[in-house]
């Protein structure tokens, strides 16, 4: 015990010294690149951690990323909404790897903030048009038959600041309000099946138990097919940003239906028109006609790296395009890469599980010569439908759709490796 | 002293409001209770002005003392004839604001329950240094208390499970029509779920001033990024759109329920059916399309208005839209003539949260 403050101080001492030793040492390194003739101090000369010993078991017992990664965070735009407890911010995409997102980086969208809800004191309501209207506890609910799921999340607005031309540079906020996690959950049917429903039963409503009581109309058919009641992600619970203790699971489909702390399944013979479905949610035209129900997220793929926030540092040569692609239709079947702004097309490498509805990672492994790239991806899905262009979509729609624009993103990589949002002809 | 603080002292005692001490408050359920006032206030650590300025060392500060907060006059010049925030004006203010100090933008009634402002009153001194010496057992009694709780290795008891005969698994129990009439208050096109009651334009009217102008301006023009509620007619195809309840909605319920379960933002489910029928009848008149002031809206006569925009949604079109036809093979190579052009940048109009200048003003929503 007494001799552990003085360890520490040690420590203290040689990192600070091998600080400049790293720096040298990197500098060397880059000036000579692979042919480097001078040894590497990081390996001729014992490092702190292999001489100190660490911290124990149990110096985190619920354990955090390295400090080194702490860059690697959600963000917002703050000129976007009026205040935080109605707003968003972004999955940092372009640092990710896989197809699972980790629980801290999901995106978050509240419409009046985190509800702190004790599981002890959560409620599930179903009731309407049902033979008996029934309440659960959190306990009874995990005496159901329950699945584990992979799918992602998209909020129907995801890109929707990229309509009138390119404007933020980052694939987090270009394309950061989507996830993907594995849930687990009883299927919705089940709890219907309990309760019962009437013949005459055409929708399903779902609503939240935060203060802005959340609500949105789902189909009967949705209901009985691969909804989930959810309650753990990822194999924990649910976290409270995304609706701690349950949440319902709507695949493939908007992420605002994905009603977040749900205390309450009503059905019914008509859908109900709230808020989220008539004043937002609904697809404005250049013709001022409007699309309502517009629920299925389409085949949609974005370039992670090298992204705006993600620039090439290593020159030319081998070079990892790496991206995400996904569609609320089923499986991405294929991820064509351009890296001439659209002109010829390669298709690129699913790595990982093809899951119905989940995020897959793409890559396309090249030699980079060093040029100007403009690079591009198009995911087509199970269905057969694939990404159009963002010329093609506002021909189709205009500017003021705000939702479900799944358009195919380009990146400039430039000489220098920086990369920035753009458009091309 | 001056004659205005005079006068507040006067009202202060004709209130009756006691001043007991700080630590007579319960600095947790104080925290609960400011939930009411989040949507305007901050308070803690990187706290920022909102709505309403922050409320960090709130305690011995002049009234309107903020310099990067732009009070009303009524507030500057109160901050000008002496009005310092402690418990005792504070207590005061938070009962009714308006009362206290005629003209202050803040639109919140007041905290009707003496205790809850009490509370409130201890959870901000946590966050006061002038107010740190009154209450030094306030702060040690609320955050380590429960850390000692969380620290105990046994997972909280469960709720409890039930089990009833029928359905497939016999789990759950049967709702009660009184649980069932507490959470089922939605509202459809055709009128189900509508409350009986009734209220005219002109009684909407002073409540809208007082729980909802604030965020959404006095016209229903909206403050800031806050929701326009009024105008916006055919605009709908122009290039900037404004959607509006008179533009856009299709449905007036749509406005009666969201009220009911959602507003006012941040102090949900306190108006009464009378209250919401009264704002929904204001909604009418602020977007023309009811123009008597006595128009009294009920659920007998609800379902008799209609909105202007209902026609205009269509369903969902995309699968008829031309790059989507399915099963079309993609084009792989020489797919367009010549080489790409860049023709927009995301630099120029320099929006990116973290660029040295953000400008802080792109286009866009995700509503």
């Amino acid at each position: 015990m007494s001799d552990k403050p003085k360890t520490k101080a040690k420590a203290v001492d040689r990192r600070g010294f091998l600080k400049a030793g790293i720096a040298a040492g990197g500098a060397a390194v880059l000036a000579t690149g692979a042919r480097a003739s001078e040894s590497d101090p990081l390996i001729t000369e014992i490092q702190d951690w292999n001489r100190y010993l660490g911290e124990g078991v149990q110096a985190y017992p619920y354990g955090q990323p390295s400090r080194y990664e702490a860059h690697v965070v959600r963000r917002d735009v703050e000129w976007l909404t009026a205040s935080t407890e109605s707003s968003v911010n972004f999955t940092p995409l372009h640092e990710l790897e896989g197809i699972i997102t980790p629980n801290g980086l999901c995106f978050e969208r509240h419409h009046a903030g985190i509800a702190e809800i004790d599981p002890a004191n959560h409620r599930l309501m179903i009731n309407g048009l049902v033979d008996t209207p029934l309440v659960f506890t959190m306990a009874d609910l995990k005496r159901f038959p329950r699945e584990n799921r992979v799918y992602f999340l998209e909020c129907a607005a995801n890109s929707g600041m990229e309509w009138r031309g390119a404007q933020l540079n980052g694939c987090q906020y270009t394309h950061g309000m989507v996830h993907c996690v594995v849930y687990t959950g009883v299927p919705l049917r089940t709890l219907l099946e309990e309760a019962g429903v009437k013949t005459n039963a055409r929708w399903v409503m779902p609503e939240g138990a935060d203060a802005s009581a959340m609500t949105r109309s789902v189909p009967i058919e949705k209901a009985l097919d691969d909804c989930l009641v959810a309650f753990k992600m990822n194999g924990e619970a649910l976290r409270p940003e995304q609706g701690y203790p349950l949440r319902l699971v709507v695949p493939g489909w908007e992420g605002n239906m994905w009603v977040k702390w749900l205390r309450r399944i009503e059905v019914g013979d008509e859908p109900w028109h709230h808020r989220e479905e008539t004043s937002k949610y609904t697809d404005l035209l250049d013709t001022g006609k409007a699309r309502r129900f517009t629920w299925v997220m389409d085949a949609k793929s974005v370039i992670t790296s090298p992204s705006p926030q993600m620039p090439v540092t290593h020159g030319k040569g081998p070079l990892v395009i790496s991206g995400v692609a996904w569609s609320g239709n089923g499986t991405v079947k294929r991820v064509d890469v351009s890296i001439d702004g659209g002109r010829n097309w390669t298709t690129a490498r699913i790595d990982g599980p093809s899951l119905p509805k989940a995020l897959h990672r793409f890559y396309l492994d090249i030699d980079w010569d060093g040029s100007d790239l403009l690079i591009q991806s198009r995911a087509m899905d199970e269905a057969g439908f694939f990404q159009p262009t963002k010329n093609e979509l506002r021909a189709a729609r205009g500017e003021n759709s705000i939702y479900h624009n799944n358009s195919i993103q380009t990146w400039h990589v430039k000489t220098d490796g920086t990369v920035e949002n753009v458009e091309v002809s | 002293m001056s004659k205005f603080l005079r006068g507040l002292i006067i009202a202060a005692c004709g209130a009756l409001i006691s001043v007991p001490a700080l630590a007579a408050g319960d600095a947790a359920n104080g925290e609960k209770v400011f939930k009411k006032c989040v949507a305007c206030h901050a308070v803690g650590e990187g706290a920022r002005n909102k709505v309403g300025p922050h409320l960090n060392d709130v305690f011995g500060r002049v009234a309107g003392g903020l310099e990067d907060f732009k009070y009303s006059k009524a507030m500057l010049a109160a901050g000008e004839a002496g009005l310092v925030w402690d418990e005792a004006t504070m207590a005061e203010y938070f009962a009714s604001p308006r009362t206290m100090i005629k003209g202050t933008r803040m639109a919140f009634a007041g905290l009707k329950k003496e205790s809850e402002i009490v509370d409130v009153l201890a959870y901000l001194a946590g966050y006061s240094e002038a107010a740190a010496s009154d209450q030094p057992a306030e702060q040690s009694s609320a955050g380590p208390a429960q850390e000692t709780a969380e620290a105990a290795s046994v997972a909280p008891a469960p709720p409890t499970s039930s089990t009833r005969d029928g359905g497939v698994f016999g789990l759950g129990r049967v709702a009660t029509a009184e649980e069932i009439a507490a959470w089922d208050i939605d509202v459809r096109p055709d009128g189900k779920g509508l409350p009986p009651g009734k209220g005219t334009v002109a009684d909407g009217e002073p409540i809208y001033a007082e729980q909802c102008a604030f965020c959404h301006g006095d016209f229903g023009e909206g403050a800031g990024r806050w929701p326009v509620l009024a105008g916006g007619h055919d605009t709908l195809a122009d290039e900037r759109p404004e959607k509006t309840i008179g533009s856009y909605w299709p449905y007036l319920s749509t406005v009666y329920d969201y009220i009911r379960r959602a507003m006012p933002y941040g102090n949900a489910r306190s108006l009464s059916d009378d209250d919401v029928y009264a704002l929904t009848a204001y909604m009418l008149y602020l977007n023309d399309i009811v123009d008597d002031e006595d128009f009294e809206l009920s659920n007998e006569n609800f379902t008799e208005i209609r909105l202007p925009n209902e026609e205009n949604f269509i369903p969902d079109g995309r699968a008829e839209e031309p790059h989507f036809a399915a099963d079309r093979e993609p084009c792989m190579k020489d797919c367009k003539p010549g080489t790409a052009e860049i023709v927009m940048r995301a630099r120029i109009l320099d929006v990116t949260p973290g660029d040295a200048d953000d400008g802080g003003a792109g286009v866009g929503a995700v509503d």
